[in-house]
């Protein structure tokens, strides 16, 4: 595990996705039963520019189906997306989509 | 506790001295927590929960995800614990924040909540408690208040988004 004083690193690209660049990364919100619904809402209104339907539309997604998408693209950017919901303290992950 | 509002551009609320009090103690504990050596809290379930892998299936991704997020994470929940501690007023009363601040209360009373929400095995079903008999319901007792605390500060700053625009 990384100390606090571990330096900043850029990820390591040299990894197989190369091989299946179609297929983009998708970041996940997973439902949990702490964060309040409309904490959620807000945050993904604040990270994401969505509107109030659309942040309402997926975390009502979130809350009924278990988990959402609510981001795509590249992985260094979906990285980036996990770690900017880990900051505010929602359930998240990222991964190549099925 | 008089519950957070939006106030022209700011976000005011109220703290009776005994709910201030536990607050500092909970950022007291929060603080401990994150300082700790990785060793020794590395299987806690808080800390799984508030520093939680990137990647859910693939220990090499979670890996990479860990060294390169982790010690700005950490870094921000410290600068968030060290802003509310600077706006809480210790001895209770006015807390009065802009919307940076907010910000650090909102991130910081969640993760309050969701170490005690852990600790707690909080489900979608939990209640507060009817009446305090044990330390569990205390804790409980905390737990629902920490989240109208939050939750009127998210519904302040949704008001006053509403406000500005």
């Amino acid at each position: 595990m990384a100390g606090p004083l571990a330096p900043e690193r850029t990820p390591d690209t040299t990894t197989d996705e190369h091989a299946d660049v179609d297929r983009p990364w998708v970041t996940i919100v997973w439902n949990d039963p702490v964060n309040l619904m409309t904490y959620v809402t807000f945050v993904l209104q604040e990270l994401f520019g969505y509107d109030e339907p659309t942040a309402t539309t997926l975390m009502l997604q979130v809350h009924e189906e278990g988990k959402a998408i609510v981001s795509s693209g590249p992985r260094e950017r979906m990285e980036h997306d996990t770690s900017r919901l880990h900051a505010y303290g929602l359930w998240a992950s990222y991964q190549r989509d099925s | 506790m008089k519950p957070f509002r939006a106030k022209g551009a700011e976000l005011v609320a109220r703290l009776e001295p005994a709910e201030a009090g536990i607050v500092g103690l909970l950022l007291d504990q929060l603080e401990q927590l994150l300082d700790a050596d990785a060793d020794d809290v590395g299987g806690d379930p808080v800390i799984a929960r508030l520093l939680p892998d990137g990647h859910r299936s693939d220990p090499e991704l979670a890996a990479d995800y860990r060294e390169l997020t982790e010690s700005s994470l950490r870094a921000g929940k410290a600068d968030d614990l060290a802003t509310v501690r600077a706006s809480l007023p210790r001895g209770g009363g006015e807390v009065r924040l802009d919307v940076e601040q907010a910000g650090a209360w909102l991130r910081t009373s969640n993760d309050l909540r969701l170490a005690l929400g852990t600790r707690l095995d909080i489900t979608e079903d939990s209640e507060p408690p009817e009446e305090i008999v044990d330390e569990t319901d205390q804790q409980l007792a905390v737990y629902y208040w920490l989240t109208a605390l939050q939750g009127s500060l998210v519904d302040a700053l949704v008001a006053g988004r509403a406000g500005r625009r």
